[in-house]
């Protein structure tokens, strides 16, 4: 009854943003259904390719030739690559194929995941999408807790942030060096609470229905390398990758030089699915995973602090958009213009007063206490008396409400992730 | 014994909730002091035989302890920045649970609008107005396409980002409200004399709105279910210019309805309105000379012509007005606290 009650709420709610994207969808949804269950009895290539090619046509025919007045197909880019790689694991006997249309669709349209991911694998999904729901008390606590705790990171932290950066964006004449690199560093951390923050809210939504998603970061900026970054970022993505592309082309087990060559490839791909503006973000990264190991150090924190600063100078190219060659200029910017001294002085005209900075602080200071020891406090939340939990819900949500940024005077960033 | 407290914990978070909505609120005492006209009608004695309707051109111009003074009227303004007139409806509507007076004067200016103008002047009209029906209905035709009520039953949720902003008037008058104005009329004293003369911009339509209308015509039956007699007025502010076509409509109105209009742009001369001593904002709004002269002037006719009682000859209230006129000529003297 549950699962129906989703599944109908999901349409409802999809359909809400306009019939047309549904077309798009029900002929992913027709096509690797009924593609699945024949490549199950018969395993012909062709079949395959053609189902692929048709999905991925459509989504590549958007991101390529984006027409005026045609509406992108919402939450196309999850749900094209969460179809491929249930079709490709059918085809390689990973699992058996869904035998109910019904339940299948609601794996493509699960509404809390199409718009900003996870980009959730058939396999790891369908036990608790389709087990029959049970009100269990802790999924409820624990799943509300991680939606206040994702709203919190949006609404306090990244679009807090996001101010700065607007500020710092309008004007890229004299926004330069300092700002830039200012920038840079904020939005790094503007991303991540707000990429986290909604997925956070989507496993926390689903805990609730008793639904298990996995998680799609850990620890990000405490990587050492950037191979290992994108084993930490956007898991589902990165993995997405490795697993449909990266491997396919030999991975490893190739040549050095082709192995390289594969890696920039799946980057490429990595910056292509972002946009075609991506495609050089996608590149350098590829780059920096090819040859990032050569210039490895022994210290531990030295290569966290340098693989931080090279994810941060790259988000340029989210950050400045329209064209290559002005994050370029601003990522040279960084080194050629020193006004240090000029930022330090403007540093309170940036779009926040003292009071939001010390706010801003305190709450960047909390989510890294929370990224790093979150085991630990759920752990204690678990086990402590129930006026504890009752209380710190309420303490977050007053928390959000007084120093959250909405409301008339602003308006709150639709989550980065749902544009791509 | 768990449950209990869990209830008495929620409890607590309710209050620490209110406190905070209470504390983000601007507080209308030093400035924006605007916003505290709404509210300061609820604390005074409700036997005014006259209420007058309107924006700015009824809180500015027309002082209540003027018509007291010297006619013995007591009357009281219930005008807010930029009223429209289904604010002024819903307004009067509220006002008549309270009390019924002998006359309504209704300042025809915001004929002139057709929809909400700005959240902002909502908020100065609504925030600190107490609950009720009327209050509702209020919010919900004055709410632009940007608002939505339940920041006006949380206000946290509209003041939020004021946190930062807090000042030291924020907790003086956390729990306690200053008395701004004198029977609805706030005094100004400053003088900017006009500078230019209007210029008639060309308008694509000089026709008021349905909704006007509509709203007109309610005023109107209201005030005649319950006995009250209707006056229009047009203060003699010279911005925002008034039209002859704007003009033309209201005499007309009148005319149909059978309703006494007085327009005060053409007798500025016969007042003795001087636009180079009794304007403080260059011709928008008199200031306390000017408002004073009009007073005079209208409570004149208002005194003539309707059948007004002189509660000067009245010890209660002469006792309650006498003290009225001390804060009045007090803040004249010196300031507003």
């Amino acid at each position: 009854m549950v699962t129906f009650l989703l599944l109908l709420l999901s349409i409802v709610i999809y359909l809400s943003f306009g019939p047309i994207n549904m077309i798009y969808l029900l002929f992913s949804v027709f096509t690797s259904f009924y593609g699945a269950k024949y490549l199950k009895k018969q395993k012909n290539k062709l079949i395959l390719t053609i189902i692929i090619i048709a999905n991925l046509g459509i989504f590549l025919f958007f991101l390529l030739f984006p027409v005026k007045n045609i509406v992108v197909p919402l939450g196309i880019s999850y749900y094209t690559f969460q179809i491929i790689s249930y079709v490709l694991d059918i085809y390689h006997e990973k699992y058996e194929p869904q035998n109910c249309l019904w339940k299948y669709l609601l794996y493509v349209i699960y509404i809390p995941y199409i718009f900003i991911g996870p980009i959730t694998r058939y396999n790891d999904v369908q036990e608790s999408l389709y087990a029959k729901k049970k009100f269990c008390k802790d999924n409820f606590y624990f799943g509300l807790l991680r939606m206040i705790w994702g709203l919190f990171k949006k609404l306090v932290i990244a679009d807090r942030i996001a101010l700065v950066i607007g500020v710092i964006t309008t004007n890229p004449n004299h926004y330069v060096g300092a700002y830039a690199l200012l920038a840079m560093l904020f939005y790094s951390i503007e991303l991540y609470s707000d990429f986290s923050g909604g997925i956070d809210m989507v496993i926390g939504i689903s805990k609730i229905f008793g639904i298990e998603l996995k998680e799609n970061f850990h620890l990000p900026y405490l990587a050492e390398t950037v191979q290992e970054f994108w084993r930490r970022w956007h898991i589902s993505l990165s993995s997405w990758f490795r697993d449909y592309i990266y491997i396919p082309l030999g991975g490893n087990r190739v040549s050095k030089v082709r192995q390289k060559l594969n890696v920039l490839i799946t980057f490429l791909a990595s910056g292509l699915w972002h946009g075609t503006t991506y495609l050089l973000w996608g590149f350098l990264h590829g780059i920096m995973v090819a040859f990032q190991p050569i210039f490895q150090t022994r210290w531990k924190w030295l290569n966290r602090t340098i693989t931080f600063l090279i994810i941060s100078l790259l988000w340029s190219f989210f950050i400045w958009k329209d064209t290559y060659f002005l994050p370029l200029q601003m990522i040279g910017s960084v080194f050629t213009n020193f006004n240090y001294v000029d930022l330090c002085h403007n540093f309170l005209n940036l779009g926040l007063d003292a009071p939001n900075i010390l706010v801003l602080g305190i709450s960047i200071l909390s989510l890294i206490v929370y990224d790093l020891k979150q085991e630990k406090i759920l752990n204690k939340i678990k086990f402590s008396p129930i006026e504890i939990k009752v209380s710190i819900l309420f303490s977050f949500l007053l928390i959000i409400l007084l120093f959250g940024v909405y409301g008339i005077g602003f308006h709150v960033q639709s989550f980065i992730y749902s544009k791509f | 014994m768990k449950y209990l407290r869990v209830f008495f914990l929620i409890i607590v978070f309710s209050f620490i909730f209110a406190f905070l909505n209470r504390l983000v609120m601007p507080k209308y005492a030093t400035n924006l002091v605007e916003g505290s006209f709404t509210k300061e009608y609820y604390a005074e004695e409700k036997d005014h035989e006259i209420i007058f309707l309107g924006d700015c051109e009824v809180y500015a111009n027309i002082s209540p302890m003027v018509l007291y003074e010297n006619y013995g009227i007591t009357s009281y303004v219930r005008g807010n920045s930029q009223q429209l007139i289904w604010q002024s409806y819903y307004l009067l509507k509220e006002t008549l649970k309270y009390e019924i007076p002998k006359l309504v004067v209704f300042n025809v200016n915001s004929m002139r609008y057709s929809e909400p103008v700005s959240e902002p002047y909502n908020r100065l009209m609504l925030d600190e107005m107490p609950w009720s029906k009327e209050k509702l209905d209020l919010i919900k035709v004055s709410m632009t396409k940007e608002e939505n009520i339940l920041s006006y039953i949380f206000p946290i949720l509209r003041y939020h980002s004021r946190f930062s902003q807090l000042t030291k008037e924020d907790f003086i008058y956390l729990w306690k409200d200053k008395k701004i104005t004198h029977n609805g009329f706030l005094i100004n004293q400053e003088v900017k004399p006009v500078s230019t003369l209007p210029v008639q911009k060309k308008l694509s339509t000089y026709q008021f709105a349905e909704i006007d209308y509509e709203y007109l015509d309610k005023i109107y039956n209201l005030c005649k279910q319950n006995n009250i007699t209707l006056v229009l007025m047009k203060a003699p502010s010279l911005y925002p210019y008034w039209y002859p076509e704007y003009e033309e409509q209201i005499v007309e109105y009148a005319k149909e309805k059978n309703i006494d209009y007085y327009n005060f742009i053409d007798r500025v001369e016969e007042i003795g309105i001087d636009y180079q001593t009794d304007t403080y904002d260059g011709g928008y709004h008199l200031n306390l000379t000017g408002a004073t002269k009009l007073s005079i002037y209208f409570g004149k006719i208002l005194k003539e012509n309707y059948d007004l009682t002189d509660f000067r000859e009245n010890d209660k209230i002469r006792k309650r007005y006498e003290e009225k006129l001390k804060d009045y000529y007090k803040e004249i003297k010196e300031g507003r606290d």
